[in-house]
């Protein structure tokens, strides 16, 4: 470990020499700017992993069977596990994608799963994305080049390598292309995670395009060259946003779409990495039924718990989040990244008074949380002291053949000592994240 | 790869262009500071003059100070470098992470030149890193064609500033003689009767450097 922080200029130095960064609007502006990394790696045992993985796994697992069953049967509802409005009304739903079975039935081919471990040891679920999760990168390629800077602390300690990731992605999308190349749909190079794009691009095979190159004929996709000449496309890993995919079918004045590859997708004829209409599933008002859904769908306990939380739809919790909105966590279902977050100690009489109007008037919106007492992880400060700060961890689930859990994970921590919030956007940094072999 | 775009080809093409010309624009930099020394110190009027950008310096130190750092100047060394950067970092699946990075490298070493107390000296590092880049393009990049379309690109800028910069003509005709040879390789589509015109002006000794540079304007095709 010493290695890696009297390494860690040298690491830093390599991350700046391969451009690890992300895209901010600040101001209307765009800018690029480094990833900040902290040498100080997440340690996670090789028995502690091994429960993540098993936790992890079913929780998938569930969610895909919720989202087949959603825009399939919808058994979960006529059964009354889940009240229809929590499906109809969240805003990821989309009735297009109702009786559509994506190929070989998997809607969330790559799931980032938010998780925090507490003070007593326990982890706990804090979110699903199962849209467009970012972030695996960064880990992939810090990795790498710790492992050039600092090689003794990987020869002294046993860590699985996660520089496999580009294989597990290139084997999902394999799995479910329907005949043709693969391709990576970015919205462009003014996109945040657009580092990401290009790099899993290189790392897969896949070929990188924004879209202006591919066209839709007979309900096929074609990847069209600089002289005319059609390729047929078989897996698209999308990382534009539902409602930007395809301006037939959704938002009309997108430009950064495909026309008709709804249509494409609908008809079987190419596989959307992840699936349209995910949405539903990672709703925060969804989340609250994840533990019921793998109990209704595997006939199994959650392994991994959620944050304890409350929904004021249903009165009850609406009583209780009233009764103690000092000590709760508030977030807008519609949000993410970080905003929408709102501590409930944190307002002055007059927001709190408004926050609970808001609430009082659209109950649905919000989920309550009880706080949970973060378990800090060390990072190293400007100064190059030992602090401790907020940290998450997002860890990536693939599904193809089989669902699997990469051993490793995106670590991301609040620069700011009185902070929750972690995400990139808002200041955080990341560390890489070690699971031991043994 | 094996499928190339209309939108990739025109990465790749300018990223040789731009690439190349930060490093030919640089290397006559590096002469005209040495010329404004103890020579001509006025000659960077010469050079815009001969490159075509505007004249907005004023004086020697200005030009010394802002042709290579001035981000805010389109004509400057940094704003090349930065044009090549745009059309890399597009194409990191084609021509891969390591190639990158030889760009990103080059713009380092512009910013810290800028704050040394010897930029001048200091900007050679960016000539190094361009070459490093051309190296990493030869050895890493598979694709023949890819190659190809890249080295016209910078094939291309090269002629066009040897002739602006009145370069020797046995420069300008072996420069134009590799940039054919890659122009025929890249498969890209071009006007031949341009090309028969240049080769037929090239067995002239004294052929007309201005009449060449407005033939190469609409040598590629769409």
């Amino acid at each position: 470990m010493d290695d890696l922080i009297k390494k860690s200029e040298t690491i830093n130095k390599l991350l700046a020499r391969y451009g690890v960064k992300f895209g901010i609007y600040k101001n209307g502006e765009f800018k690029e700017q480094l990833f900040p990394f902290d040498p100080i790696p997440r340690i996670i045992k090789h028995d502690e992993f091994t429960y993540l993985e098993k936790g992890l796994t079913q929780r998938v697992d569930a969610l895909n069977c919720f989202l087949a069953d959603i825009y399939g049967p919808k058994h979960i509802v006529k059964d009354g596990i889940i009240p229809e409005e929590f499906i109809f009304s969240a805003k990821g739903f989309l009735a297009p994608c109702d009786g559509v079975t994506p190929p070989k039935n998997i809607y969330s081919h790559i799931s980032g799963i938010d998780l925090v471990q507490s003070k007593d040891n326990n982890w706990y679920i804090l979110e699903d994305n199962l849209r467009v999760p970012s972030g695996a990168s960064y880990p992939m390629i810090a990795r790498d080049l710790q492992r050039r800077g600092a090689p003794e602390a990987f020869s002294d300690n046993s860590v699985l390598d996660n520089r496999n990731y580009a294989d597990l992605l290139k084997e999902v999308m394999d799995h479910v292309n329907t005949g043709g190349i693969n391709v990576i749909l970015s919205p462009g190079r003014y996109n945040a995670a657009f580092f990401e794009h290009s790099y899993l691009a290189e790392k897969t095979g896949a070929v990188l395009t924004t879209g202006k190159d591919i066209v839709c004929e007979n309900d096929n996709l074609y990847y069209i060259d600089y002289n005319g000449r059609k390729q047929r496309v078989g897996a698209v890993y999308r990382r534009i946003s539902d409602e930007y995919l395809d301006p037939m079918t959704f938002y009309e004045e997108s430009v950064i779409g495909i026309p008709h590859i709804f249509e494409a997708y609908r008809k079987g004829n190419v596989a959307l990495i992840n699936a349209p209409g995910n949405g539903v599933a990672d709703d925060k008002g969804i989340y609250y039924f994840v533990p019921k859904m793998i109990r209704y769908y595997l006939s199994q306990d959650a392994v991994l718990m959620n944050a304890l939380t409350y929904l004021p739809y249903y009165e009850k919790d609406m009583r209780y989040v009233l009764d103690n909105f000092d000590k709760l966590v508030i977030k807008d279902v519609a949000e993410a990244g970080g905003y929408g977050v709102v501590f409930g100690s944190s307002l002055t009489a007059e927001k709190k008074e408004e926050f609970i109007a808001l609430l009082k008037s659209q109950p649905r919106r919000f989920i309550a949380q009880e706080v949970i007492d973060f378990y800090d992880l060390d990072i190293l400060d400007e100064s190059g002291k030992s602090v401790p700060r907020k940290a998450d961890l997002r860890a990536f689930v693939l599904s193809g053949d089989t669902t699997r859990v990469w051993p490793s994970g995106l670590t991301r921590f609040s620069r700011n000592p009185d902070s929750f919030i972690v995400n990139s956007s808002q200041g955080g940094g990341f560390k890489d994240t070690w699971v031991l072999s043994q | 790869m094996g499928i190339i775009t209309i939108d990739k080809c025109d990465h790749l093409f300018w990223l040789g262009r731009y690439t190349d010309r930060v490093h030919t624009t640089l290397k006559y930099y590096l002469k005209t500071a040495d010329l404004m020394i103890d020579s001509d110190p006025d000659y960077y009027s010469v050079l815009c003059k001969k490159v075509g950008i505007p004249d907005i310096y004023g004086s020697s130190e200005n030009f010394k100070k802002k042709y290579p750092f001035d981000e805010t100047d389109p004509n400057s060394i940094i704003s090349s470098l930065n044009r090549a950067y745009d059309n890399a970092i597009v194409m990191r699946d084609y021509i891969g992470t390591e190639t990158m990075a030889y760009i990103q490298l080059a713009i380092d070493d512009v910013k810290t030149a800028e704050k040394s107390n010897a930029p001048i000296a200091d900007l050679i590092l960016v000539i190094d890193h361009i070459l490093a880049f051309w190296g990493c393009v030869n050895d890493m990049i598979d694709d023949e064609q890819i190659r190809n379309i890249i080295k016209l690109g910078k094939g291309i800028e090269r002629l066009d500033l040897y002739l602006s910069l009145d370069n020797p003509v046995y420069e300008v005709k072996r420069t134009y003689k590799r940039m054919k040879g890659f122009l025929i390789k890249s498969k890209l589509r071009y006007d031949e009767s341009i090309i028969y015109t240049i080769d037929s002006m090239m067995k002239d000794s004294e052929f007309n450097y201005s009449n060449v540079k407005n033939l190469l304007r609409n040598l590629i095709q769409e």
